[in-house]
């Protein structure tokens, strides 16, 4: 039976019917575990062109090796140490590495310039406070707090004790919190941005 | 505190810290953003995944269709060929089985027994025997 648009398959078969080489189950997958993939990335690369290369790569690795992924169920396990892996590969590879304010390739809406510096100024902050947390809290903060994962998925899909997955969110959450205060009004800094 | 414990243990989300994360997702700027992420990452599977369709697809029978594709003309060919060679040949005269005796006797220019005789002679033995061999 085809899948349609307005289903809602578990990981395990849309594996398995993309193995088949069904279009509409890896656009499913893609759209499951994109901003995941993206946060993943970016925790361990620190810019967003080599989160966005590394993330949109893991895809394609994943599809050619799709045939090795044993246990469908658990694909966002599997897949997450693709794009950690592939992420660690191009930081590997870069000899240069720059900052961007803004994400190139997007088509941005012109902010006023007061926006600008804020903007500017509260991602600097975060991703400096982000950078300097252990891989592993960069890992949890940002797929829970970012792309919304559970305790219990994060922990499943990293292959890591749920207390532990609590734990370094814990001090994630504090050491960004602190890094947010540090700005001359932090908290006013976020709601301005929005 | 920002955050509560929800049914299943987890902290729940940090709304100030999400509020600013959230600056780090590309949509934020872009809302098509991930659409094209998307189409970037299907564009360049298209292969790939033509290939595992075309896999899946092929069954015994195909396969014994795809060797009669190439079996099937050339024997044609060669039955063509031999017909046209067995044609060619017609132009020989074609053998005539013959007999022992007539083998035998081939090439030998002189008469035969009885007929090489005079009548006056076949009724005498040793003129018979002298005569023809």
């Amino acid at each position: 039976m085809s899948l349609r648009a307005t289903d809602h398959p578990d990981d395990s078969e849309l594996v398995l019917r993309a193995r088949k080489g069904e279009e509409l189950a890896l656009s499913m997958l893609i759209e499951r575990y994109q901003k995941s993939a993206y946060a993943l990335a970016l925790s361990v690369t620190g810019r967003h062109e080599d989160a966005e290369d590394a993330a949109q790569e893991s895809f394609l690795v994943a599809l050619d090796q799709l045939d090795e992924c044993r246990d469908p169920e658990r694909f966002a396990g599997w897949f997450m140490t693709i794009v950690r892996n592939r992420s660690r590969n191009l930081i590997r590879r870069e000899s240069l590495r720059q900052t961007s304010d803004v994400p190139q390739g997007t088509r941005s809406r012109i902010p006023t310039p007061d926006k600008i510096a804020e903007t500017s100024e509260l991602r600097e902050t975060l991703q400096q406070a982000i950078a300097e947390l252990p891989e592993i809290q960069q890992e949890v903060v940002l797929l829970h707090d970012l792309e919304g994962w559970k305790h219990r998925e994060i922990a499943e899909r990293l292959g890591i004790p749920s207390g532990t997955v609590r734990s370094h969110l814990h001090f994630a959450r504090k050491a960004l919190k602190q890094a947010l205060a540090e700005i001359p009004d932090g908290s006013d800094l976020i709601r301005k941005v929005q | 505190m920002t955050h509560d414990l929800d049914s299943n243990d987890d902290f729940g989300p940090d709304l100030e810290l999400a509020e600013a994360l959230a600056h780090f997702d590309p949509e934020h700027q872009d809302p098509s953003y991930w659409y094209r992420f998307r189409q970037w990452i299907l564009e360049n599977a298209a292969g790939e995944l033509a290939r595992r369709r075309l896999i899946h697809e092929l069954t015994v029978g195909d396969v014994m269709t795809s060797w009669a594709r190439t079996v099937v003309p050339v024997a044609l060919l060669a039955a063509i060929l031999a017909g046209l060679l067995l044609m060619r040949d017609q132009s020989v005269v074609p053998v005539r089985p013959v007999g022992i005796e007539e083998l035998l006797v081939s090439g030998v220019e002189g008469q035969t027994i009885p007929s090489a005789l005079a009548p006056s002679e076949t009724s005498d033995p040793v003129a018979f025997a002298s005569e023809v061999f």
